[in-house]
């Protein structure tokens, strides 16, 4: 035990334990133990609590609460030993873990090997990607339902029904606790990363006064894209190139609003107030990136975002690099979005009449009728051509469909600009 | 009246065993880090004497021979001793406010501050007696 002080107590050790420890005991009881995994971890933090500060720190905490969390999970699995004698079935199988209960503690490698798993299992694609989301924050996150419920706007409730149908089917499916085998696992991995990415950006459509909270959303979906590095099976290139992205966006999150939280366009951010720790990480990571020949989109929009953050203003942006990269992004993943986004960096580069053509030119240019960036960007482009009429116009439409109050705020700002010039 | 004498002591027991149990994992850190830094502050102070948990477990020993020997209910119970902080200080006054600043009352458990006596009750009115 540490004589005295809360040294060993680095600050993420409950919620970094709490994902380790439910994976592990998931490996060692089944899927369809989850809950009673969840339940007894909780407990043994609470006991943690309750009893570590009388004498200090336990040498080794991690194994201190696995132990605990151990000793619990048996007391539950005798009591309903004895509940359900008759049932030999269910007695059989706590048998044989009450049996092995006293096996020696999983090392690092193996819960690494187990987080994995239990990542494969939240982001079963059987399983909607709402509850997906919810059962990673709160199983390899540490997160409680109510604070998953902050983070997405909704309510605790809300949160908890999402999880216990999770659980529910996890067991009605018997999901195996398994990293998919060689041949399905582009495709699962592929899932994951789509469902970490959107997580993430779940993160940064962070709004107002929540925006702290939704913050927490970017760094988790960063942590889990870090999981799965931590692992040799999905160390792999298109993982890395979504850190990246991932790093290089969020650097920009503190310059996104101002002091009031104003949502700010890329050239009214404050560039210093750009992370640059995580830019550093951004790159490191898409240099690892671009080993081997794979060149995922993860790769191309990380590029792009690696333009803006080595940019030292708005004016010297390497937009040619940029128009670049989303020509080639438009072959390997095309879609209305990208090509609306591809638009800008055209106007940059040849203006704004330009632009406006090029959006002109996307297929599916219907699919963008409902995105508000659609209507506000070919409202800045007319009002960049001095058509204020027209710019309002899409600038109208544009605040009908914008959903938070930072982005209809932001809309109501072009709207004075253009209707108030000078 | 009283004949014990106080000692220049003072226990405080924690009591509720039960307190913290629907925090989430950050939140039991913030209580964990606070509660070591309430700790922290009483041993910088040079007031700690003692601390110790106690088990959830125990046995309840009663009947005039000692021949009733139940578990209690010490687990389930909000009153439940869940351990106990032994200060040097003989002011009772500055023992309530060092509890007053434990941060676990946040959460629901209750702190009991009590004197430690020199000697129990009957036998400080023994002395008191043939002293007279």
């Amino acid at each position: 035990m540490h004589a005295d002080s809360s040294a060993g107590l680095t600050d993420d050790l409950f919620r970094r334990e709490s994902g380790r420890l439910i994976a592990s005991l998931v490996a060692q009881l089944g899927t369809h133990r989850l809950q009673l995994a969840e339940d007894v971890v909780q407990e043994a933090m609470v006991k943690a609590l309750q009893t570590w500060p009388y004498r200090g720190i336990p040498d080794n905490p991690g194994a201190w609460l696995m132990q605990a969390a151990k000793n619990l999970a048996l007391d539950l699995l005798r009591r309903e030993q004895r509940w359900n004698e008759k049932e030999t079935s269910i007695a059989a199988e706590s048998e044989r873990w009450l049996a092995a209960g006293d096996s020696p503690m999983p090392t690092d490698d193996e819960i690494a090997d187990d987080t994995l798993r239990m990542l494969f299992v939240c982001f079963h694609p059987q399983l909607s990607m709402e509850a997906q989301t919810a059962l990673a924050l709160r199983t390899v996150c540490g997160m409680s339902a109510a604070e998953i419920g902050s983070s997405f706007l909704t309510s605790e409730a809300a949160i908890s029904k999402r999880l216990v149908r999770a659980r529910q089917l996890i067991r009605e499916l018997a999901l195996p606790f398994t990293v998919p085998g060689v041949a399905e696992l582009p495709e699962r991995l592929e899932g994951v990363l789509g469902a970490i990415y959107l997580l993430f950006n779940e993160g940064y459509k962070a709004s107002g006064g929540t925006a702290l909270v939704r913050h927490d959303l970017c760094h988790e979906a960063m942590r889990l894209a870090g999981l799965l590095l931590a692992h040799q099976a999905t160390r792999q290139p298109r993982v890395f190139a979504l850190l990246a992205l991932m790093c290089l966006n969020a650097s920009r999150l503190a310059a996104r609003t101002d002091s009031e939280g104003r949502l700010l366009r890329l050239h009214e951010q404050n560039r210093a107030v750009w992370d640059q720790r995580l830019i550093h990480q951004g790159l490191q990571a898409l240099a690892n990136a671009s080993i081997g020949d794979e060149v995922s989109h993860y790769h191309l929009e990380a590029g792009i975002a690696a333009c803006h953050c080595l940019s030292p203003d708005e004016a010297r942006t390497d937009w040619q690099r940029i128009l670049s990269l989303y020509d080639q992004l438009m072959l390997v993943r095309p879609s209305p979005i990208t090509a609306l986004n591809r638009s800008v960096a055209v106007a940059r580069l040849h203006g704004p009449k330009e632009g406006l053509a090029e959006i002109s030119k996307i297929t599916d240019r219907s699919t963008l009728e409902a995105y508000h960036l659609y209507h506000a960007i070919r409202g800045a482009f007319a009002a960049e051509l001095g058509r204020a009429a027209e710019a309002l116009t899409h600038f109208r439409q544009a605040g009908n469909l914008a959903t938070t109050p930072s982005e209809k705020d932001f809309i109501q700002r072009r709207i004075r600009e253009v209707s108030e010039p000078g | 009246m009283n004949n014990q004498q106080p000692i220049g002591e003072h226990l405080l027991f924690i009591r509720g065993t039960h307190w913290g149990s629907s925090l989430s994992p950050a939140e039991l850190q913030n209580a964990m880090t606070a509660f070591y830094a309430w700790v922290d502050g009483l041993r910088g102070r040079g007031l700690l004497r003692g601390a110790q948990p106690l088990m959830e477990e125990g046995k309840l020993v009663t009947g005039a021979r000692g021949t009733v020997v139940t578990d209690g209910v010490f687990a389930e119970s909000k009153e439940a001793i869940a351990g106990y902080f032994l200060l040097s200080t003989d002011s009772t006054a500055e023992a309530v406010r060092l509890a007053q600043e434990c941060p676990v009352l946040a959460y629901g458990a209750q702190i009991e501050v009590r004197p430690v006596a020199d000697v129990c009750r009957p036998m400080a009115d023994v002395k008191a007696a043939t002293a007279a």
